[in-house]
């Protein structure tokens, strides 16, 4: 399975700014010394070999959209947020040279930042495309016809020209789609959301964003550990500081990075990515949160292997 | 993890060795969530929890200090003591510096 992920922001999308930009740069040429570069290629090999990621490049701003390919011949995708424009648009390209107009989305939960990308969502206006939205919600629907509304939207659900159908699944009772096994848990989260699982050849990748890890509920945490048990890939929300989250921001239905190595760590899982990041966090924010989590997965890891920790961007491909 | 506990100089010293993880945070907390009542039965002596002795503490034993925290309430003031140079990358990583005081050894508990 490759993963591939055009949304990675929480709660709000996130747009650059002139001055952080103009600070990359201004950062770059002191790296740079003064050299001189016969051209884009060779300078843009400088920069990547000798400067941080956030300064040669950027987390991005767009909300959870990560598509998961291995189905065979359809689109898989984990969300709706605002990273479902570019997905759309990319997915089409890829009709056009032969690809199946179907697509098969997963929602997580139906706020804001997870379905806003649907109104702009290309294939929606294909009329022969075929999308089949699977959701442990049964106000799928309701959802994504509400916000196309005209108090909201000028295009009303009803006129989009692709042929949609939602389908309601029960948690932990497995299903396919093209080829991959899919099974959904369900986490703590305002109006619920739901966790997946996606299991091709003994391969298997989890989606598990915006899924609140409480104090007190040791046993919701044994079944999360079950779930990620041996994943290759789990992207996880890691929007706050453990602190944060017990503390200020307790209730608000996220989870830290902390506890996400340590269920990676209980779970045996090889790779962590984190996601849903803060959107107030600038690019150097989510770099040092990532180089923290790197050192905490080190100092707690003990007599375990070593659990790789990535995270996630927008435009970041994972093969697993 | 073994666990200690001593009344000194008008406070409650807990003193946890080895680490706490998946394996030991139940009698981490336990034993944490238990000193604190006997903190607050004294008449809301201070509580030191002493982590010189601790190798790390994984996110169940940081949690397991937030329950004793909320235990605690307004009457027993919960200090970490000590903590050895990966302990206080912990603590730091996971902003639990910014939700308890932490000094650098027993002596210099306030």
């Amino acid at each position: 399975m490759l993963v591939r992920f055009w949304g990675t922001r929480g709660s709000l999308p996130v747009a650059p700014q002139a001055l952080p930009v103009q600070a990359k740069i201004a950062r770059a040429l002191v790296a740079a010394g003064g050299r001189t570069f016969a051209d884009e290629a060779e300078a843009a090999a400088f920069a990547e070999a000798n400067l941080d990621f956030a300064t040669y490049g950027s987390y991005g701003g767009a909300t959870s959209c990560v598509e998961i390919e291995g189905g065979d011949d359809v689109f898989m995708v984990c969300d709706l947020g605002s990273g479902a424009r570019e997905f759309g648009v990319n997915s089409l390209r890829r009709c056009a040279k032969g690809h199946a107009r179907t697509w098969h989305i997963f929602l997580s939960h139906m706020h804001w930042d997870h379905i806003m990308g649907f109104p702009f969502f290309g294939p929606a206006f294909d009329p022969a495309a075929t999308l089949i939205i699977h959701a442990g919600h049964p106000d799928a629907e309701a959802a994504l016809r509400r916000q196309q509304e005209e108090i909201s939207f000028p295009v009303p659900f009803d006129w989009l020209k692709a042929k949609i159908s939602f389908v309601t699944h029960g948690r932990n009772e497995p299903f396919e789609v093209a080829g991959v096994t899919v099974t959904l848990i369900r986490q703590h989260h305002s109006h619920e959301s739901y966790g997946f699982q996606f299991q091709r050849d003994g391969r298997s990748v989890i989606y598990s964003t915006d899924s609140e890890h409480k104090l007190d509920n040791m046993e919701a945490e044994a079944a999360f550990e079950a779930f990620f048990a041996g994943a290759d890939l789990v992207i996880c929300d890691t929007m706050y500081s453990l602190g944060d989250s017990v503390s200020l921001k307790q209730d608000w239905g996220h989870s830290s990075n902390i506890v996400a190595v340590d269920l990676c760590h209980a779970a045996e899982a090889k790779r962590l990515a984190l996601f849903h990041h803060e959107p107030s966090y600038t690019d150097e924010d989510i770099q040092r949160m990532h180089a923290e989590t790197v050192r905490y997965e080190e100092l707690v890891r003990g007599d375990r292997p070593a659990l790789e920790v990535l995270c996630a961007y927008d435009g970041l491909e994972v093969t697993v | 993890m073994d666990w200690e506990l001593e009344r000194s100089a008008g406070r409650l010293v807990a003193r946890p060795r080895g680490r706490v993880d998946e394996t030991t945070w139940e009698a981490f907390s336990q034993a944490l969530t238990s000193a604190v009542r006997d903190a607050a039965d004294a008449g809301g002596l201070p509580l030191v929890v002493d982590l010189s002795g601790l190798d790390y503490m994984s996110s169940r034993g940081l949690r397991a200090l937030t329950m004793a925290k909320r235990e605690a309430g307004e009457v027993v003031k919960i200090t970490l003591a000590g903590p050895n140079a990966p302990m206080r990358e912990i603590l730091a990583i996971s902003r639990y510096d910014k939700l308890f005081e932490v000094t650098d050894s027993l002596g210099s508990v306030a």
